[in-house]
């Protein structure tokens, strides 16, 4: 076991060096500068000096050095180009905990519903319980989240007035935000589970099962659900992480001051330093949660432990 | 102008009734403070900064409005609007205009220090600081006794001309005498800032509600980033007792649907919208004033006059010509702008001498009667040995947006030209920065922007085109007769001869330049609950949340 997560450490490593990288390499590459984003014109002299203050007169390989080494032996990002005085590491921290209090919630809720409408859907094929479950599933996955959330915000904030409509402090602000995030969580589980149930459901070992008498609770709960959950948690992976690093239009809709808002404004603002800090915070974050369900799925699952 | 009067008379009506019924107790608080003197507004985008030396977005000066007090402010009395005493009490130049003193009146910091004159002065001189790297430098560089030099790393900043005679005595030299040198003692180009604040602070100045100290009438109390700022009443502040506000609440929101309706759902005090769509809505609405202005805003086209197409002036002059000013006014601007026919826009004022644009009419409007567009590119394209078919001919549009808006505003300029100089258009969308990058280093043919004055003079306009300023937009044109009228613009105190100087050089911008192509003069459409009194409605006032106040929310 021990070896096993050595390696994919060490492959996490890896996979976060090349992103790094190729991240740096590219954000340089596209055209305009931090300063082309201010309208005006700075005079000469101010301009070099502010390009020299943030290392940018140097060669795009001398940058890249540089970033590396404050990475890894400060843990340094720098300091945001679009926001002066603010610490990239800083923003990450505070902004991904605001994102993970509505994602977290959703995942939470979203899961929970849409495993047992799943669970419900698979036990009652082609009964009117299954047609509802997978008329919401369908809906959860076409209707996309800025109609939802609009929708909503209309119908509680303006026409109820029960539910404000944006703002980050109280609980009220995240009602909206919650059941808007989790709807596409409870469709896509909904039908993951119940196709996943089925299938586990016409393999040879519950026909043993039932043909040992078990009954029909004891069949499911013992040996559908633990099998059918495996696959899901492939699916999680995404899901968590997503949960920090925040949903750029709900947020933006909803004024939750999360670290949504940055993926999208840093790269339309050349922030350099934000770029890259925010494309390592998601990836080392993905590569992490992988490496946990990894370590998870061998832990339940005997077929796929680790040679 | 008929609806501002009426809003003015019941300004008036309301003061006089509120003093009549004093003491009446407002209730309906959201927040549980007791009274009803709270105003809620809203940001679209985040702040950069506070520090007024490094930021220059619209939303922090928003902000530092309210938590600064420059030397002056323009404020709007029975309609009119006045240059006020601030944070100078008072203030004289020499005979020539060349240096003047103004009186630091007293007034505390938030934190409780005295405001000195070197505050003031510390502010100026850092903006013109090659080291600090403000953007604001232009407001000021070329007035101020060796401010280009200092800019420019020639001169060490000791030699401007600013410095603090005593705690309470502020000095400004000029180069030369600035018939509107007192505009710009409102922009944050010459707001104070507390040297040990900023020093102790360093690049963190300015970043955190904590990190900052103001000396205006708010202070700020919270900001929590990309969500809300907070300010509340200074009770430090000299003229407190006229501040009547205990609180601003500004809420930032990204998404124009969520402004709409946190302003319908009464969350929001206040909205601007240029959307037909929206307008329609709220105009309905009770107990909501509608204010439409016309504000100091330029929607425009500009040639790059190396380019080899649009070096010959016929061209430039046949494609400003060619421009539908009025369908693309109602067409894609729905009548939420209007039309333009001059560089100078509307609501931009000439001293005592009112609005620039009432004296002067729109060189356009005379030349589009006169000269025929198709008749003038074909006389272009003779001169340049390229044929007399336009068809032949090919421009790159370039555009600063990628939206769906753009892409609809692109496809109409393009079937435009094709129907009346009958010449093809190429749409080129790009975001911002590239826009940018491409335009400034001259790898453009054609390109769309917008710019507002600075400043209230139409001098923040005009003078982007001379040789010296021609970086703003990069058109690569220079004139010399027109750099030395600005030029003596720039120094005439009589009034009436400035505005003739500037009527000159516009009407030579059109006649030799037409190196810009005006489209539209923006206005804002704003929503405001009655309740709302005393609020400032012209865009060049500077008067903040200072003197609003509520009555009967």
């Amino acid at each position: 076991m021990a070896k096993f997560i050595a390696k994919r450490v060490g492959y996490m490593l890896l996979t976060l060096f090349i992103v790094i990288t190729a991240t740096f390499f590219l954000m340089h590459s596209i055209p305009g500068d931090p300063l082309a984003h201010m309208a005006r014109n700075l005079p000469e002299q101010t301009r070099e000096n502010y390009y020299e203050k943030y290392g940018l007169d140097k060669s795009t390989a001398e940058q890249y050095v540089i970033f590396m080494k404050n990475l890894i032996t400060k843990g340094e990002m720098g300091e945001s180009l679009r926001y002066p005085g603010r610490e990239v590491t800083d923003t990450l921290m505070t902004n991904s905990a605001v994102s993970a209090k509505p994602g977290g919630l959703a995942l939470v809720v979203g899961l929970v519903i849409g495993i047992l409408l799943g669970i419900v859907a698979a036990l009652n094929k082609n009964k009117w319980p299954d047609y509802i479950v997978m008329f919401i599933a369908i809906l959860g996955i076409t209707v996309p989240v800025f109609v939802l959330a609009s929708v909503l915000q209309y119908i509680f904030s303006v026409k109820l007035m029960v539910l404000p409509t944006t703002g980050w402090g109280s609980w009220k602000n995240i009602v909206i935000p919650v059941v808007v995030l989790s709807f596409g969580t409870i469709a896509t589980y909904a039908r993951y589970v119940k196709s996943n149930m089925l299938d586990v459901m016409g393999q040879d070992y519950i026909l043993t099962a039932e043909a040992k008498g078990v009954s029909r609770f004891n069949v499911v709960k013992s040996h559908v659900l633990k099998n059918a959950f495996l696959p899901c948690m492939t699916l999680l992976v995404g899901q968590v992480s997503g949960i920090f690093t925040g949903s750029f239009v709900v947020e933006k809709i909803f004024g939750i001051p999360g670290l949504g808002f940055y993926y999208i404004n840093s790269i339309n603002d050349r922030d350099y330093t934000m770029i890259i800090g925010t494309t390592i915070f998601a990836a080392a974050l993905f590569v992490f949660v992988q490496l946990m369900v990894d370590i998870a799925y061998s832990l339940m699952d005997p077929r796929i432990r680790v040679k | 102008m008929k609806k501002k009067l009426v809003a003015v008379l019941l300004t008036a009506t309301m003061a006089l009734s509120l003093a009549a019924c004093g003491g009446k107790d407002g209730g309906g608080s959201s927040d549980g403070s007791g009274g009803e003197q709270y105003y809620n507004t809203y940001l679209q985008t985040e702040p950069s900064t506070l520090d007024s030396i490094k930021g220059n977005d619209n939303y922090s000066r928003g902000i530092l409005i309210n938590t600064m007090e420059p030397l002056t402010r323009l404020v709007e009395k029975d309609g009119e609007q006045i240059r006020e005493a601030a944070g100078a009490e008072s203030w004289e130049s020499n005979e020539d205009g060349t240096v003047w003193t103004f009186k630091i009146r007293d007034n505390k910091w938030s934190d409780g220090q005295e405001v000195t004159a070197a505050d003031y002065a510390y502010g100026i001189t850092q903006t013109l600081n090659p080291d600090a790297g403000s953007p604001n430098s232009f407001f000021t560089s070329s007035f101020i006794k060796n401010g280009s030099k200092v800019v420019n790393g020639e001169a060490s900043v000791e030699e401007l001309g600013v410095k603090a005679v005593d705690d309470k005595t502020l000095e400004i030299t000029l180069e030369a005498p600035t018939p509107y040198f007192m505009s710009l003692t409102d922009t944050r180009a010459c707001y104070p800032v507390r040297q040990d604040i900023a020093e102790k602070y360093g690049e963190t100045y300015g970043s955190e509600a904590e990190n900052f100290v103001g000396n205006g009438p708010f202070k700020i109390d919270s900001w929590v980033h990309n969500s809300e700022i907070t300010l509340v009443k200074n009770e430090n502040y000299w003229d407190a007792d006229n501040v009547k506000l205990d609180k601003v609440h500004y809420a930032i929101i990204n998404d124009e649907t969520a402004v709409f309706n946190s302003f319908d759902s009464g969350q929001l005090d206040y909205c601007s919208t240029g959307s037909e769509e929206w307008v329609e809505r709220f105009e309905k609405k009770e107990g909501v004033d509608r204010i439409d202005a016309v504000i100091p805003s330029m929607r425009f086209d500009f040639f790059n006059v190396n380019d080899e197409l649009f070096s010959n002036l016929n061209v430039r002059k046949a494609f400003v010509l060619a421009v539908d000013r009025e369908d693309m006014a109602k067409t894609i601007y729905q009548d939420m702008h209007i039309p333009a026919f001059w560089w100078v826009p509307q609501a931009v004022s000439t001293g005592e001498l009112g609005d620039y644009r009432d004296q002067v009419e729109g060189p356009l409007e005379k030349i589009s009667k006169e000269e025929d567009a198709k008749e003038l590119l074909l006389k272009g394209m003779e001169e340049l040995g390229l044929g007399n078919d336009p068809s032949q001919i090919t421009v790159k549009y370039s555009l600063s947006a990628t939206t769906q808006w753009a892409r609809n505003y692109g496809e109409y300029v393009q079937q435009k030209y094709k129907d009346i100089l009958g010449v093809n258009i190429e749409l080129d969308f790009n975001e911002w920065s590239t826009f940018q990058q491409k335009t400034n280093s001259g790898e453009y043919q054609m390109g769309n922007m917008t710019w507002s004055t600075d400043y209230d003079d139409p001098m923040s306009m005009i003078s982007l085109f001379t040789t010296e300023n021609a970086s703003n937009i990069p058109t690569n044109w220079s004139n010399e007769e027109f750099d030395s009228l600005i030029a003596q613009a720039g120094k005439e105190m009589d009034e009436a001869k400035r505005v003739e100087f500037y009527a000159q050089a516009e009407q030579i911008l059109f006649n030799e330049g037409c190196n810009i192509c005006p489209l539209v003069n923006e206005m804002q459409h704003i929503f405001r609950y009655s309740y709302v009194k005393n609020v400032d409605e012209k865009f060049t006032s500077t008067s903040g949340s200072k003197y609003i106040y509520i009555e009967g929310r």
